[in-house]
């Protein structure tokens, strides 16, 4: 059984229709890529993969759980199989980095102890890359890439199964792209988190995905593995491969 | 827009606003209850305002003695300022005042903190993170309206009546005695509770407002500044709204 799992799935914003029809699946411990230009729908449908909107015709299925259909106290519930990460990262301006990452554990296990806690949030901010001495800083004295990195590691840090990221790799840098890349790979092999991935940068796309699906108005242009979809015949993916490709 | 559209929209609104009103108190009675929340919003908004509370009541008491003498002075009855100052601050200018200034002061910042939280995505952050931004954005800040628009409220009083005394007694030369005496023989215990319970009111309808119009802000820095914009006018208006049906109901046409 696929962890993540969309059938038929429509939604419009007034008399916006965005998202016409999508079935996808990602199977448990890969990552699937979602490509597509601004406007394709891309936030849209991961925002119903966790929940945050409801279709209007289909179904989402993560771990066999109904998310379209659960409200309130059990969709809460079933978001502790998740972490995700922002595209403008959107870590709690008000806390330091350290109630950052410690806020979805301490929320997930009330009364955990405070050795523990700080020895959770050293570890998971170990994994990418950062040290203590960043602990008592506040979000605005970071870098773009710091903060990317911070919230990385408070999407991992209660030890979710499906990990969401929303253009994780926009506004970045060459080596911090790089970086962020291998951070995605990371926390699939050693985590072994399904991952779920909306962008539109191909390069980074083609690295980190297991599979790729190309999102084109409204509608699922073309998906597989990196390999079959830039086979693909479709003539909005060939133009937008193009875009990167043509240039190698 | 239409005017039908219009009001429409904000028919929509307001529905949105009771909907609010309603999660959040479902979300009160549910644990987890964050404690450390709820007296940091208590500080926020009550120690914050005390200040600004004290010396608007100071200055609302002293005017209340020198109009009270000048217009009882026609009669004759100087000396029932006292008991006219404290019921009118009691039932009255107490709440009310109190409810604008803290509307200005930390209405306000709850509304912008919320709406800034709300288009950096750090709401739908939580709410990823199996937290309700409900419960964990808006119950402390309602709770914590709760207990300190009643505290602020007595401050504002206490220090009403010390204003009006001062120069009651100092400026228009009022003897004590009369002064203190007429107080004590026209506020009574129900007064007390007419304003008290007016404050309370207004913690609620006044933080849900600005809790609200935070959570529900949108389109960036400019949606947040209007969103503090609409939240302290609408608050501002329920204040008279509410602060007349209750007049209204407790002492009729």
């Amino acid at each position: 059984m696929a962890a993540i799992e969309v059938r038929g799935l429509w939604k419009a914003f007034g008399d916006n229709q965005v998202l016409k029809g999508i079935d996808l699946d990602v199977a448990a411990g890969t990552t699937l890529v979602v490509l597509g230009a601004s406007g394709s729908g891309k936030t849209v449908l991961l925002k119903h993969v966790i929940g945050l909107l409801k279709p209007d015709r289909g179904t989402v299925r993560v771990e066999g759980l109904e998310i379209s259909r659960l409200e309130g106290r059990e969709l809460t519930e079933a978001r502790r199989a998740f972490g995700m990460v922002f595209q403008g990262s959107a870590l709690f301006d008000s806390m330091t980095v350290f109630e950052n990452v410690a806020f979805p554990l301490r929320e997930k296990r009330r009364g955990i102890d405070r050795d523990e806690l700080r020895a959770r949030v050293v570890e998971k901010l170990r994994v990418v890359d950062l040290g203590e001495e960043i602990l008592d800083l506040w979000p605005a004295q970071l870098s773009g890439g710091m903060k990317k990195r911070v919230s990385l590691a408070r999407a991992l840090v209660a030890e979710p199964t499906v990990v969401l990221y929303d253009e994780p790799t926009t506004g970045l840098d060459p080596i911090t792209t790089d970086y962020v890349d291998a951070m995605i790979d990371q926390a699939k092999e050693r985590l072994g988190v399904t991952s779920m991935v909306i962008s539109h940068d191909i390069a980074s796309a083609f690295k980190v995905a297991d599979r790729l699906a190309v999102l084109y108005d409204g509608r699922i242009a073309a998906q597989g593995t990196p390999g079959e979809v830039r086979a693909s015949a479709d003539p909005y993916v060939r133009k937008f491969l193009a875009l990167w490709f043509g240039k190698q | 827009m239409t005017v039908l559209s219009r009001l429409r929209a904000a028919l929509e609104d307001f529905g949105q606003l009771v909907l609010f009103g309603g999660e959040t108190l479902a979300w009160a009675a549910r644990p987890p209850w964050r404690w450390e929340l709820l007296v940091a919003q208590m500080a926020a908004i009550g120690v914050g305002s005390t200040l600004i509370v004290a010396v608007t009541g100071l200055f609302s008491g002293m005017v209340l003695a020198l109009q009270g003498n000048y217009a009882l002075g026609q009669f004759g009855a100087q000396g029932y300022t006292g008991g006219f100052v404290a019921v009118s601050l009691t039932r009255e200018l107490a709440p009310v005042f109190t409810a604008l200034m803290i509307t200005g002061r930390s209405g306000s910042a709850i509304s912008t903190e919320l709406g800034t939280m709300r288009v950096t995505e750090q709401i739908d952050a939580m709410e990823t993170m199996a937290v309700s931004p409900v419960q964990y954005l808006a119950v402390p800040r309602v709770a914590a309206s709760l207990v300190m628009f009643p505290v602020l409220t007595v401050v504002f009083g206490a220090v009403g009546y010390l204003g009006a005394y001062l120069i009651g007694i100092q400026v228009s030369q009022i003897p004590p005695a009369p002064f203190i005496d007429h107080t004590r023989s026209m506020v009574e215990v129900r007064d007390l509770m007419h304003g008290l319970s007016k404050s309370l009111v207004f913690g609620a309808v006044v933080s849900l407002i600005c809790c609200y119009r935070g959570y529900a802000a949108h389109g960036g820095a400019r949606g947040v500044g209007e969103g503090t914009t609409r939240a302290v006018v609408m608050s501002s208006i329920a204040i008279l709204v509410f602060d007349y049906l209750m007049t209204f109901i407790s002492i009729g046409g």
